[in-house]
């Protein structure tokens, strides 16, 4: 009998290893065949790229450690663009003011996924599929599918467009600390371990005295907000806010969660591996922007890059049961 | 003359039978692991008899079915049907040798209609077939017919009534030619009057050389059905006896047949009391959950106490056990500890009442088999232990080391996955969880079951050591031996009511005989 140890020992350290790799061969290659690639300023400009699907990518990850999964968080993007547009050049709000509305108006669309998912108990992959559409079609609306918001205000386009001292992109500080704070909330907290367990098991978690709706609830509710935050972050880079804004940024946020190793089944997952996973999908993007490569390459490598790595965590870990049978093999033999 | 009629056709049919017996089991074995379910069990089925099988739970009677069905293959020991010795049966040999089982929960596809559900089960399987519709349906009446049961082949399943799956599910037996059907606790879900319509179909079945082999606990439908019974205890086959002699009458009585399912020598030996019992900890009162059938249940346990809780599968303890921890809140009635009314809408609300809950379903609602065995333990006080909301992985190891070595926990330490560790040490986890919120009344469902005999003698003695640190205790146990050897007073449950509160150490017969519902089976004889 094979005794305690090996069953299921955290498997994200391999997923991480496996994408600092990635990432170091990236910027080898990379580094030779882009023209400006290895060099500070692009660094930081990956940074600032990065900043959206980054944001969105973070927050997903509570969301799948429960188990559940939110599609609905690039539309939420698209509709809290136009809405801030809306509010600051329509309703004539100053922008901190329409800036804060537009916060709220994700916690709000993550609270009505929330309300379905845990007053109704649907599941989380239709209940955000519909949300997908809803807020979208609620974007296209609200625009008539052609206004466009542009001339914000420089002390907003500032914040994405904007530099700090050395550099720095404008939207870093916002983007580190918040990434900050889901790694502190997913690792360090009750409230992260809570996650994990409903994640493993939601009755076994209902059993243990955890109020897993409650749990589940705020997950959404805050990748809402997530989603909020983004929107304003993306309108203030770009300079305009269309209501096709953020169009399938929800599928490269799970992306970089499921690379960076988070179990799509819920349990087990990494708010660091999330942002390696996020740090390898943007370097590729940009790498192939500067070595002159068609775009739609970086569709493809980036599938080939999932695929791959799911694979070669798949055949580890059946590598690894099949050193483990054969030493169970070998020590139950021993004694006859 | 006599030789004409039916009774007769009954006799010789059962003589015929003696000779080549339907379904023969001689020396069956099968364990699970250290738990040996059947221990080398014989018996035969005769051609148009109705053979009862009676035991206690966790006797053996499913694991039994199941062989004869051939979802598992026994360990050791042979199975000859209708003469032919069979190697190896798989469910569709079974099938294919004409053996049916009828379960519980009739197993039919809800969205097909009746005969859709008869041509899935009786026409051939392959892939490119064409389907003769008029056919199918044609076949379905018939076969509806001969069940005696007013139903459209076009109806939907899901449009059934319980008893009516029930009749479609023995049609479809009779349809395959079935020579053996199995009925599992048929009449579990039935009125009286579908009752008797079941028994009618029975005696015709029997009438027409069908062997049937009926599992219930009602004890007088035993009486009013069966030709001979036998007992299973322990896995062990008691016995096979007639139920009535030659000239129609009873050859045993209830009270005979209730011994010989509970004679067990009490050959464990629990922990004695020693210590006293103190005041109050839980009175409930007239406490009802239509939604889990609780029914108005009343009792009181002290500090120190233990009260068990006895009955069958399906009697309501765990139900009740629910209700109490907040998992399906009451309807109505009232619960105090140490005497305040509390309101119990989650288990939240439980564990802060100082409620704990080990339930019965521990790979699923006991621990977290993918989590440490230290997250497991704390997961219950996680913001008590850590006093609101970072995580300190310093006094979560010291919790976990602490209850490892008080519970004598074998794992390889608090980093163990739960899901590594043998069934007794997830139990102790278990436990452990619950113990770390430092509860006034501990409610155990199942402590011991499929636990080794080791791991339960720990168990048991934490238990008693439990209830001697001034914790009231509920025993919620489906072995007998276990409940009259550590309950302090026994409660017995009935269809979702506690119908008997008895002494500790109670006569097992006495518990069981409550359990069945003896005491009102005499007025329900010849239903």
């Amino acid at each position: 009998m094979s005794t305690a140890i090996s069953v299921g020992k955290p498997s994200w350290w391999r997923s991480e290893f496996f994408l600092v790799g990635v990432l170091l061969l990236e910027i080898a290659i990379f580094s030779r065949t882009g023209s400006n690639f290895a060099t500070a300023i692009n660094a930081l400009e990956i940074v600032r790229l990065s900043a959206e699907i980054g944001l969105l990518a973070v927050w997903m990850t509570p969301v799948v450690l429960t188990g559940g999964i939110d599609l609905s968080v690039g539309s939420l993007l698209g509709l809290c663009a136009v809405c801030f547009g809306k509010l600051w050049r329509d309703a004539g709000l100053p922008w901190p003011v329409a800036a804060a509305a537009t916060l709220v108006l994700g916690a709000l669309g993550g609270g009505l996924n929330a309300m379905l998912i845990t007053r109704l108990r649907l599941p989380p992959l239709i209940v955000t599929l519909g949300s997908l559409s809803l807020f979208r079609g609620l974007a296209e609306a609200i625009t008539r599918g052609v206004d466009n918001f542009t001339g914000f205000p420089s002390g907003f386009l500032d914040w994405g467009q904007g530099y700090l001292v050395g550099g720095i992109p404008a939207q870093a500080p916002v983007w580190i600390a918040v990434a900050a704070g889901v790694i502190v909330l997913v690792h360090y907290t009750v409230f992260g371990r809570a996650l994990r367990a409903i994640g493993h098991s939601p009755e076994g978690a209902r059993y243990a005295g955890i109020a897993v709706n409650r749990c589940v609830a705020w997950v959404y509710v805050l990748s809402g907000t997530a989603a909020g935050l983004a929107a304003l972050v993306y309108v203030a880079r770009v300079g305009q806010a269309k209501a096709d804004a953020g169009t399938g940024y929800e599928l490269l946020a799970i992306t970089a969660v499921v690379l960076g190793g988070t179990s799509i089944f819920g349990g087990t997952g990494s708010v660091w591996g999330t942002l390696l996973g996020v740090a390898s999908l943007a370097v590729l993007r940009n790498g192939l922007q500067l070595s002159d490569q068609p775009g739609e390459l970086a569709g493809i490598l980036t599938g080939v890059l999932l695929l791959g790595a799911l694979s070669a965590e798949v055949g580890f870990k059946k590598f690894s049961a099949r050193r483990r049978a054969s030493v169970t093999l070998a020590s139950s033999n021993s004694p006859s | 003359m006599s030789r004409i009629d039916l009774p007769s056709e009954v006799e010789r049919n059962a003589e015929r039978g003696a000779e080549v017996p339907l379904l023969r089991l001689t020396g069956v074995t099968k364990s699970f692991g250290a738990v040996r379910a059947l221990k080398g069990v014989s018996f035969e089925l005769r051609a148009g008899e109705v053979h009862a099988l009676l035991g206690e739970n966790g006797a053996g009677k499913s694991t039994l079915i199941k062989v004869i069905t051939g979802a598992h293959a026994p360990d050791a020991g042979s199975i000859e049907i209708a003469g032919q010795s069979v190697m190896s049966l798989d469910p569709a040999q079974a099938h294919r040798l004409g053996i049916a089982c009828i379960y519980q929960q009739p197993a039919l596809f809800p969205d097909l209609t009746v005969a859709e559900n008869l041509g899935l089960r009786l026409e051939p399987s392959t892939a490119w077939r064409r389907i003769d519709f008029a056919q199918r349906r044609a076949r379905a009446v018939e076969l509806l017919r001969r069940v005696g049961a007013e139903i459209s082949p076009d109806a939907e399943v899901r449009s059934l009534s319980m008893p009516e799956q029930q009749l479609v599910e023995i049609a479809c037996a009779l349809g395959a030619g079935a020579r053996v059907i199995l009925m599992d606790e048929p009449t579990a879900s039935l009125t009286r009057r579908e009752v008797e319509r079941l028994f009618e179909l029975v005696r015709d079945l029997r009438r027409e050389g069908v062997g049937i082999l009926y599992i219930s606990h009602r004890l007088e439908e035993i009486f009013a059905l069966a030709d001979r019974v036998t007992v299973l205890r322990d896995g062990e086959s008691v016995g096979t006896r007639p139920v009535r002699d030659a000239r129609g009458r009873p050859t045993l009585t209830e009270s005979e047949l209730i011994r010989s399912m509970v004679g067990r020598e009490l050959n464990q030996l629990y922990p004695p009391r020693a210590h006293g019992i103190g005041e109050v900890v839980v009175s409930v009162r007239n406490l009802s959950c239509a939604a889990s059938g609780v029914c108005a249940v009343s009792l009181e346990i002290r500090s120190g106490e233990i009260l068990g809780l006895a009955g069958l599968v399906g009697a309501g303890r765990t139900e009740l056990a629910r209700v109490l921890f907040g998992l399906t809140p009451a309807d109505s009635g009232e619960i105090r500890i140490h005497g305040a009314v509390v309101m119990l809408r989650s288990p939240r609300d439980a564990m802060e009442q100082g409620i704990a809950y080990v339930p019965e379903d521990r790979r699923r609602h006991g621990v977290i088999l993918e989590m440490p065995v230290a997250h497991n333990v704390s997961l219950a006080v996680l913001g008590r232990l850590f006093r609101g909301v970072w995580l300190k992985p310093k006094p979560e190891q010291a919790l976990a080391l602490d209850l490892i070595s008080r519970l004598g926990v074998t794992c390889a330490g608090p980093q163990a996955l739960a899901g590594s560790l043998s069934g007794g040490n997830q139990q102790k986890v278990a436990l452990g969880r619950w113990l770390a919120t430092q509860p006034r009344w501990l409610i155990l469902d199942e402590p011991t079951q499929g636990v080794d005999v080791g791991a339960k003698g720990e168990i048991h003695k934490l238990i008693r050591d439990l209830a001697a640190s001034g914790l009231a205790v509920l025993l919620i146990s489906s072995d007998l031996p276990e409940v009259i050897g550590m309950s302090d007073r026994i409660g017995v449950m009935r269809d979702g009511r506690l119908v008997e509160v008895l002494p500790g150490g109670s006569n097992a017969s006495t518990v069981m005989a409550a359990a069945l519902g003896r005491s009102d089976g005499d007025g329900k004889e010849g239903v």
